[in-house]
């Protein structure tokens, strides 16, 4: 049975309808011990279905761990949305419910290679010289978090020092614990750094820089 | 975890700013439809079928309240309940159906002093006819130490998001309305304890929620009690609670703190622009027209009585309807087109 129904199929294909250009998605699954690989496969498979522009790509996560190593990927089930180059936009966790925006959110941006951030967001990002790794954690049900999400995968696109990760806080409750989420979303910057709630896009710019200044240190 | 996947498609954050706004010459539209809940998008229902160009700019919170609720069980239509997300996205489904554009822009600044009106968001400038507020209202925070420093950390005013992280735990809620034993049911699914924290001697919440509370062996009651402070360390370890009758205070130990204590309307940015009543709700007539000439507002932003989804989408089709009137009034004079 299909996961996507015939409503949200045509939907999704209108949002993907004019994609500036090529976009792999990369998913790494296994068969065991992985509570929704199959469902995230399938979703993949789904979406890729709607659009030209889309392929979908599956690597098993234990066979093909050079691929995984390549990409960073650490967990499953992933989701590796790479257009003309990988600009380090990753999924953890099948993007269900209100995630579903994001992951579409990021096709379209990772086809078109630029983002929607301001011109002061961009000049500040191309100066960033050290890596940035940005964890939004989230739960399907939570309406504002594709909006971190979603700013912190520009910020992935716009910057090559840059990645960010949607991270679906129930399907990895270890890391849930680890980062102490208690409220979603919640933005972790290079591990030191936390943000609550869906800010707007200065005050992650700052949290971002106060990461990059911490570390310096 | 037996789990029904859903996928929501809402309009995502800057990604769509509406065709033409950013150039010099904006485009004028008839409508522009301010808050994209149940008041603003049953609007652009209404709207779009009188084949006037509208846009709804959605802001922060596409859907409105009930995006954030499990289950809407009393809006007419759907005997089963439906979860609020999907209703949410049947609304925006139906009014892009009958061609209004929904973006997610929130708007920061309003010029309602000439016509065509000036409607500013982060990116753009909208100019419009006519205009429709719809910007609802937003829970009210208690105002009492701890929790804004918690927020994110313990302090919630989302069960939907945040449930998941109190499993087996023990949470507070604050509030006695539909929302916060709703919202406290919810959690029930979650927390191995609800205490409702109300500072009243009984529950304003409608019989059908009293009466399922009640039953619920993980919901405990602490009457005539408001919250003086949210306790914590690196999270919340409780909070300190104050008997209104007996003056006494006493500390209540939970992970967590969930606080429904009623909405303020989202008006700030209407100030001065159209008339406010003392409590910053817009004043309206029947016909929800507002102060001004040619805006008018609907749902939560002028309801401080009500407040339901229903009420929410039936004052929006008023508005809509009055705003093609109010448009159609202007033209008729000059129109010189023969009705289609
Ligand atoms: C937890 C909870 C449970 C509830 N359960 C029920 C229920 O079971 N049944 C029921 O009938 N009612 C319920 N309600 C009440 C109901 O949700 C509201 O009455 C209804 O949503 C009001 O609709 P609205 O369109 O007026 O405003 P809202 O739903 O508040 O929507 C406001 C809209 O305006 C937008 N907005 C805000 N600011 C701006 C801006 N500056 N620019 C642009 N857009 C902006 C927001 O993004 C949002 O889209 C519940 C409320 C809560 C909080």
């Amino acid at each position: 049975m299909p996961l996507l129904d015939k409503e949200t199929t045509e939907q999704v294909k209108r949002e993907l309808a004019d994609l500036a250009g090529p976009v792999r998605l990369v998913m790494f699954s296994q068969t065991f011990e992985c509570d929704y690989c199959a469902e995230t496969r399938q979703l993949v498979e789904e979406v890729a279905e709607l659009s030209d522009q889309l392929t979908a790509e599956i690597y098993n996560f234990v066979t093909d761990k050079e691929k995984a190593e390549e990409l960073g990927v650490d967990k499953i089930p992933a989701i590796a949305v790479i257009g003309a180059e990988d600009y380090g936009v990753r999924f953890y966790g099948i993007p269900s419910g209100y995630e579903f925006t994001s992951l579409l959110y990021a096709i379209r941006t990772v086809a078109a290679g630029k983002t929607e951030l301001s011109e002061e967001t961009l000049k500040t990002l191309a100066g960033v010289t050290e890596p940035v790794h940005m964890q939004v954690f989230v739960t399907p049900t939570c309406p504002y978090c594709p909006m971190a999400v979603v700013l912190a995968h520009q910020m992935a696109i716009a910057s090559p020092m840059v990645r960010a990760d949607m991270v679906e806080a129930m399907e990895f409750p270890h890391l849930a614990i680890k980062y102490q989420v208690m409220g979603v979303p919640r933005t972790v910057i290079n591990e030191t750094v936390h943000l609550e709630g869906a800010a707007p896009e200065p005050m992650v710019l700052e949290k971002l820089q106060e990461a990059l200044a911490g570390e310096q240190i | 975890m037996p789990m029904k996947f859903q996928f929501t498609i809402t309009p995502t954050v800057g990604g769509e700013t509406a065709e033409g706004a950013a150039e010099e010459e904006v485009p004028v539209y008839d409508l522009v439809i301010i808050g994209g809940g149940a008041a603003g998008l049953t609007a652009a229902i209404y709207a779009g079928r009188a084949r006037l160009k509208t846009l709804v700019l959605a802001g922060p919170l596409p859907g409105g309240q009930p995006a954030n609720t499990d289950i809407v069980e009393n809006f007419p239509g759907f005997p089963e309940g439906i979860s609020g997300s999907e209703l949410t996205q049947r609304f925006r489904s139906q009014a892009e159906r009958f061609g209004a554009q929904v973006v997610l822009d929130a708007v920061t600044e309003v010029d309602f002093s000439a016509r065509p009106f000036t409607i500013r968001t982060y990116g753009a400038t909208y100019r419009a006819q006519a205009v429709i507020i719809a910007t609802g209202a937003v829970p009210r925070r208690l105002g009492v130490p701890g929790e804004a420093e918690f927020f994110g950390r313990g302090v919630s005013a989302c069960a939907t998001c945040d449930g998941f992280f109190y499993q087996d735990k023990k949470v507070v809620v604050v509030g006695g309305g539909d929302s916060a034993i709703a919202e406290g049911l919810f959690l029930t699914r979650f927390a191995r304890e609800v205490i409702v924290v109300h500072r009243r001697d009984r529950l304003r919440a409608a019989p059908l929620h009293q009466e399922r509370a009640f039953a619920n062996p993980k919901m405990h009651f602490v009457w005539d009690s408001v919250v003086e402070e949210i306790l914590g360390e690196q999270t919340v370890t409780g909070v300190r609670v104050r008997n209104v009758k007996t003056g006494e205070t006493s500390v209540i130990e939970a992970d967590g703190v969930f606080v429904y204590v009623g909405m303020e309307p989202k008006t700030e940015i209407f100030a001065g622009q159209v008339e406010l009543d003392e409590a910053g709700y817009i004043v309206t007539d029947k016909h929800q027209r507002t102060s001004t000439p040619g805006v008018f507002a609907a749902g939560d932003v002028q309801d401080p009585d009500y407040r339901q989804v229903v009420i929410a989408a039936g004052s929006g089709a008023v508005a809509a309807i009055e705003a093609e009137r109010f448009l159609a009034e202007e033209t008729r004079p000059t129109q010189t087109q023969p009705p289609v």
